[in-house]
């Protein structure tokens, strides 16, 4: 044999003392990792993995606007609906149109509404489907729905899926993430991992409506002890595992690498003190308006460059029956501006064409007036857009009617949008499945359609 | 009937229609072939006619992939006969001028197949003859039919649907080694495959081991070092009895159920409220196994308690406190009737039927079986059983709450107890109501009465010529508000009478009983199969029944007036069930050893897999079910088996032939769920709580929403077995979510196992990890106050069940020095700089493998470990 004998890690770690440092050996361990001994190592749970096809998209920044955005004031222009403003709708409604200006925008003339001014100017680069729609049209079925594919069982949610067929790039991170969360309906369960191992379940920082400044990830900080007694129990741990030949005791070893690595990285990837003034002031962070969404933006943008593999914003409440005007003022002051920076700095980076970014609330809202200031729900025709990870930009695929009621062509149903994302990121929805209790499980179940038609050429 | 041996072409079509009926039955000439074949009809179909159907025309003609013309589907008998969405028939057996696929094969009309291009000549020439002969087809009626046949033959075929037998014990080459029969199974199987056993774990490991197994706790130092120093099977054998006679037993036992049973408190879904009441099930199933209740009848507790004769009432309590494994599952407490009836139930089949039979019956809802023969009215017979049941999950009518059901009071007195509380709330409820209709009117009164006050009324010398008016007025007003006083001293009197009536009533309120979740009999009725699984598209009405895939011997029939729960529970806990007992079996043995003799423990089913010691798994079901199904005596003769107290090092040369170790050469080293690694630290730290705490502190949050309660209140701080953690689901607390808990909506026969680095982070980081390794690290000091050595050695024992090699000691010793070096500026105090460097070693061993893993000692410990061991 011509080549050396590969280092395993066990060997690596019996041939060093207590005295070494740490940092000099977490290198050489994972150098020898990547060298030699990976295979026999217990993978990562969370180690990349190959995607069926190749991917349009290596990572996901899901926006969930939770209460279900009004589509008729938004992305869905509906000019007959303004014209009829007033008028009757069946026979108890009155139909209400949109207090605000549509434009056409960009080299695309994608229509925006007025509440999104800074929106309105990445137009080129979304990609709107007006004619989605899933099966109910309340917030607590609904949002486990969009979130897991079910509202009627426990199952995992699509970060975990997406986790769980492609592992994340940087180990040193977790590779779901959710900020800002909402605790209600189904609450956890729309990041959990359900039936798949717990090591896909999302990380939590923060809870939605809570300040993000002082959000982290649980145990990452130990008052107690220096960072140099850390490392010494670091070298001591790993003596004391060094020896065994076992697999799952090498994973160990590998977690307790990940870990320690992980509270180095993890607060360096949540300081926002490196960025510059210019960046911070176009995500809107510190003005009163934008900061948390801001934040959740820009902290999504730095978990993409580090190597997230799905990342989920929240935000919320969207749910408006009464006050829209004053309503939607709010919560789209309080995003556009953020939402627009997080696609400009992406893009500006070069990460816009590998990342794919998904904006959508629960379902949408009806073109009849409610309570005289308001819409009530709708879950038969509503909007969702997408930028970048290889959508086809200024396009806008589907129609509600004349009014914005109802999907009426390409009707795009949930379970669509679910195939749609996994297939950008080079997995196939029908393959990517999890036998548990004597069933292969799918995110989709045995619904799902690609929508090729907003895939870009 | 004689068979027609007709030569082709004698019966010309004319001639047919001449005949008519008449020839029909005197020389069938019309022939309508169907079986029993001849062996040459079946041989002209086979060579003839099959492969030109399979190779041109099931690309599109198919049931299954059919593309554009499935409507006419090729490959069944019946589907070719009958035609497609012309309605004419494709065939008219011996008449090939009258057959529609004669034509098309022919080219003769507009519709011409193949559409590419005409077969052969001769080819349909084949298929003339064919159809005149009588289009003899020997594939047997519909693929709906032939699945069905299908399913039956693979229940035939299922070994797990067949009632396990004894076979003798297999004869081992080395007769020395097996110490129970278990270990002949085991032992021959090796030695069939050239393989050895390696040898006994460290006596140390094993106290250690079936500690954990047992009680999932660690034995105690002394309890280690005195088997260390003379160990036998009787030493082991006393220990291995003490522990199953443990309280700790059953708590440890215990957790395995309830893993099964999908137990919370709470019913998760999208508005997820607590279960003030799901307790009092998790207790009667650590005592069940505390008691060595017999399986089968632990099993026809749980589905039917309420059903059984008692001779106490609080035999009677037990009974009833079990049906709460049909209740604590999640539920979705804001649908609509129907939906949550159905899903309701649907969770009860699905968990009644995975935990005890291991058959996902659960799939049958929407569709047959798809592997396993279990058509979709079984699924249905079941749910009429379950439909039948009033299930009290004890939730009240709230907002989001629309389905109230009763709970099931218990403790002596419970049912006066809870109607004197019932009777006491609803006076509470009314005083209070009338209280407050009082409060309100005397509100307004007085406000009036401001109103009418004088300094309220205004410029009084507006304007002389008013005056008169004003002063008549004055006279009413005044009369007006005498009046108003008087019936504000009233209604103040009432008030102040109705909040003493309250506070009396308050300060008397009696004490409620215990409530608990379970089940009754409700209405019986049968449901229709729901087609698609859609309760709106009813499909035929199924009477109440179990499933027919095998047939178990004795089972008695339901009775019309019952729900079948009673039947349904016999049927499942009969010695001739093919299933129940295998199923507990491997259940026990999985946890043992790692990995079940049938590795899928849920799933004894088609896609399940097949035993790796058939014969062992049939011995010891068998065995279970002569002693009584007991539980206990189970568990003693697999831990006192040789096989069990195997080492868990490699051997060489048996990894590479077996590296799962699936023949049982070794023993697999295991992870310590969360459940013994928490209790272990608390153990450790001389800070556990051993008493069962009262009730869960679940109870006293009432019926919540769980989003709107802290996490503290969920998950509050103590220092009890973590089984009686409360198990809020999706609110679980952080250690649990991070160390693989069970999934607690689902039936968790086998929990997930992963390492991550949140897990190496909860050890480096988290408050609870950092307490508990500081109360050792004092616990140590105390108890040996002047050497650090022995507290090394002390916290070694402890923490890993045996002592420190000399080299640890050391390392030990010089990591505490500069360990103490770096800690002196934060920590400028000797004693607790001492204190604080201990801690941060202890914890450095709960990180361990060796404490984390039921393995061998680290190699370049163990040997000199033992020939230092201190006495």
């Amino acid at each position: 044999m011509t080549t050396p004998m590969p280092l395993s890690r066990r060997h690596l770690l019996q041939t060093l003392s207590c005295g070494f440092g740490y940092t000099a050996f977490a290198s050489l361990a994972a150098e020898a990792a990547r060298a030699a001994d990976k295979p026999q190592v217990e993978q990562s749970p969370t180690a990349p993995r190959p995607s069926h096809f190749p991917a349009r998209a290596k990572r996901v920044i899901f926006l969930f606007m939770r209460g279900g955005p009004s589509q008729m004031d938004t992305f869905d222009y509906k000019p007959e609906l303004n014209k009829n403003h007033g008028k009757e709708y069946g026979k108890k409604d009155t139909l209400f149109g949109s207090p605000w200006k549509f434009k056409q925008r960009g080299e695309s003339g994608l229509w925006v509404s007025d509440l999104f001014p800074h929106l309105a100017q990445c137009a080129d680069d979304l990609c709107v489907i007006r004619s989605m729609q899933t099966d109910s049209s309340a917030h607590p079925l609904a949002m486990p729905q969009m979130h897991t594919g079910s509202f009627q069982f426990t199952r995992p949610s699509i970060g975990s899926w997406v986790l769980y067929g492609l592992g994340t790039e940087n180990q040193d991170l977790p590779g779901f993430i959710t900020i800002n969360p909402s605790r209600v309906f189904g609450g956890p369960a729309n990041f959990g991992s359900a039936f798949l191992p717990a090591a896909y379940q999302g990380a939590r920082i923060g809870w939605e409506g809570r300040s993000l400044k002082d959000a982290s990830f649980q145990n990452m900080r130990n008052e107690k002890l220096p960072r140099g007694v850390q490392r010494a129990q670091l070298d001591m741990l790993q003596n004391l595992n060094a020896s065994y030949d076992e697999s799952s005791v090498e994973g160990l070893i590998d977690s307790f690498e990940l870990g320690a690595r992980m509270q180095d990285v993890a607060p360096k990837v949540m300081d926002l003190s490196d960025e510059s003034r210019e960046t911070l002031k176009m995500y809107g962070v510190d003005e009163k308006q934008t900061d948390n969404f801001g934040r959740q933006c820009l902290l999504a943008r730095r978990f993409v460059e580090a190597g997230v593999r799905f990342i989920e914003l929240g935000h919320g409440s969207w749910d408006h029956h009464r006050n829209l005007e004053s309503g939607l003022k709010r919560t789209c002051g309080a995003t556009d501006q953020p939402i627009a920076a997080l696609l400009k700095d992406l893009k500006q980076r070069g990460l816009l064409d590998e990342t794919l970014v998904v904006w959508a609330g629960e379902f949408g809202r009806l073109p009849q007036v409610q309570y005289e200031t308001g819409r009530g729900h709708n879950a038969d025709g509503f909007t969702v857009w997408m930028a970048g990870g290889g959508t086809r930009g200024g396009y806008a695929h589907g129609a509600t009617d004349e009014f914005g009621r109802k999907a009426v062509a390409d009707p795009v149903h949930l379970h669509d949008l679910h195939a749609t994302m996994l297939h950008l990121l080079g997995l196939d929805h029908e393959q990517l499945t999890y036998r548990y209790g004597g069933r292969d499980f799918r995110l989709t179940d045995v619904h799902g359609k690609v929508v090729s038609p907003i895939i870009a050429s | 009937m004689p068979r027609l041996t007709i030569q082709p072409f004698v019966i010309a079509p004319l001639v047919a229609l001449a005949f008519g009926s008449i020839a029909a039955h005197a020389a069938d000439p019309h022939p309508d072939k169907t079986d029993p074949l001849t062996d040459s009809e079946r041989e002209f179909f086979e060579e003839r006619i099959r492969p030109v159907l399979v190779n041109r025309c099931y690309d599109c003609h198919t049931h299954e992939g059919g593309a554009a013309d499935a409507e006419y589907a090729l490959d069944s008998r019946a589907g070719m006969r009958r035609g497609g969405v012309s309605g004419e028939a494709a065939i008219v057996p011996g008449d090939p001028d009258a057959s529609l696929l004669l034509q098309a094969l022919r080219y003769q009309g507009d519709l011409q197949m193949p559409p590419d291009e005409p077969l052969p000549d001769s080819v349909v020439a084949d298929f003339e003859h064919w159809v005149s002969i009588g289009a003899p087809d020997p594939r047997n009626e519909d693929p709906e039919e032939l699945r069905r046949i299908a399913q039956a033959k693979s229940a035939e075929q299922l070994w797990s649907f067949h009632e396990p037998v004894k076979s003798e014990l297999p004869t081992v080459a080395n007769p020395e080694w097996p110490r129970t029969d278990l270990d002949r199974f085991v032992l021959a199987r090796l030695e069939s495959e050239g393989l050895q056993p390696v040898p006994d774990a460290d006596p140390r490991k094993l106290i250690r081991r079936v500690h954990f197994d047992l009680t999932g706790l660690p034995p105690s130092p002394e309890t280690v070092e005195q088997f260390a120093a003379a160990p036998s099977t009787e030493a082991f054998t006393r220990i291995v009895d003490e522990l199953l006679n443990s309280p700790q037993f059953g708590e440890r036992w215990g957790r395995h159920w309830l893993d099964l049973a999908r137990y919370a408190e709470s019913s998760g879904m999208e508005f997820n409220f607590t279960y003030p009441h799901a307790w009092p099930y998790r207790n009667y199933v650590i005592d069940s196994f505390n008691d060595d209740k017999p399986y089968d009848q632990f099993i026809i507790e749980q589905i039917a308690g309420d059903l059984l004769p008692s001779s106490s009432p609080e035999e009677r309590d037990e009974q009833r406190l079990a049906t709460g494994f049909l209740a604590v599952g999640p539920k979705r407490h804001n649908a609509g009737t129907r939906d949550f009836l159905m899903d309701m139930v649907d969770d009860q089949i699905k968990t009644t039927t995975e935990a005890f039979l291991g058959l996902t019956v659960g799939c049958a809802r929407c569709h047959d079986h798809k592997f396993d023969p279990i058509p979709d009215e079984d699924y249905y017979a079941l749910a009429g059983i379950f439909m039948s049941t009033d299930t009290l999950y004890g939730t009240t009518k709230i907002q989001y709450s629309r389905h109230p059901s009763d709970t099931i009071p218990f403790g002596p007195n419970a049912e006066e107890q809870h109607a004197k509380f019932q009777a006491h709330q609803q006076e509470l409820a009314k005083t209070e109501k009338a209280l407050t209709a009082k409060q309100e009117k005397l509100k307004k009164l007085k406000a009036a009465e401001k109103k009418a006050a004088p300094e309220n009324k205004g410029d009084a010398n507006k304007d002389n010529e008013n005056k008169n008016d004003e002063k008549k007025d004055a006279a009413k007003q005044e009369e007006a508000a005498e009046d108003a006083a008087a019936e504000l001293k009233t209604l103040e009197k009432e008030v102040a009478a109705l909040n003493a009536k309250l506070k009396k009533l308050r300060a008397e309120a009696p004490k409620p009983p215990q409530y608990a979740m379970g089940a009754r009999d409700g209405k019986p009725i049968d449901t229709h199969v729901a087609i698609g699984g859609d309760p709106g598209e009813k499909g035929e009405q199924v009477p109440r029944g179990f499933l027919k895939a095998f047939t178990v011997e004795g089972a008695s029939e339901i009775p019309n007036e019952a729900s079948g729960r009673l039947e349904l529970a016999r049927w499942i806990a009969s010695p001739h069930n093919p299933l129940t007992a295998r199923v507990m079996v491997n259940r026990v043995w999985h946890h043992l050893f790692g990995r079940g003799l049938v590795p899928t423990v849920n799933n004894f089913g088609v896609l399940g897999e097949a035993p790796s010691h058939p014969q062992l798994l049939d011995h010891l079901a068998v065995e279970f079910m002569e002693h009584g199904w007991s539980v206990k005596r189970l568990i003693r003769s697999l831990v006192l088996s040789r096989t069990y107290q195997l080492s868990t090092q490699k051997a060489a040369d048996n990894f590479r032939h077996d590296p799962q170790n699936r023949l049982l050469w070794r023993m697999t080293p295991r992870r310590l769920e969360v459940e013994p690694l928490r209790d272990a630290m608390l153990a450790v730290s001389g800070q556990l709580d051993a008493a069962r705490p009262e009730g869960s502190p679940v109870t006293a949050l009432g019926q919540q929403l769980a989003r709107g309660v802290s996490y503290e209140k969920l998950n509050p701080a103590n220092t009890h077995r973590t089984v009686y953690q409360p198990v809020v689901r999706h609110y679980t607390s952080y250690m649990l979510q991070e160390f693989d808990f069970a999934a607690s909506s689902l039936v968790v026969g086998d929990r997930a196992e992963t390492t991550t680095a949140q897990q190496a982070l909860f050890f480096l980081n988290n408050e609870f990890a950092l307490e508990q390794s500081e109360a050792t690290a004092r616990l140590l000091m105390e108890a040996e106050p002047e050497q650090t050595d022995a507290r090394i050695r002390l916290a070694y024992q402890r923490i890993l069940s045996r002592p420190p090699s000399p080299d640890e000691l050391a390392a030990v010793r010089e990591y505490l020095q500069g360990t103490s070096a770096l800690l002196t500026e934060q920590y400028p105090e000797e004693d607790r700089r001492q204190t604080v460097a201990l801690a941060s070693f202890v914890q450095t061993l709960f990180g361990s493998a060796e404490f984390r893993y039921l393995i061998h000692s680290p190699t370049n410990a163990r040997s000199d470990a033992l020939a230092a061991a201190p006495r």
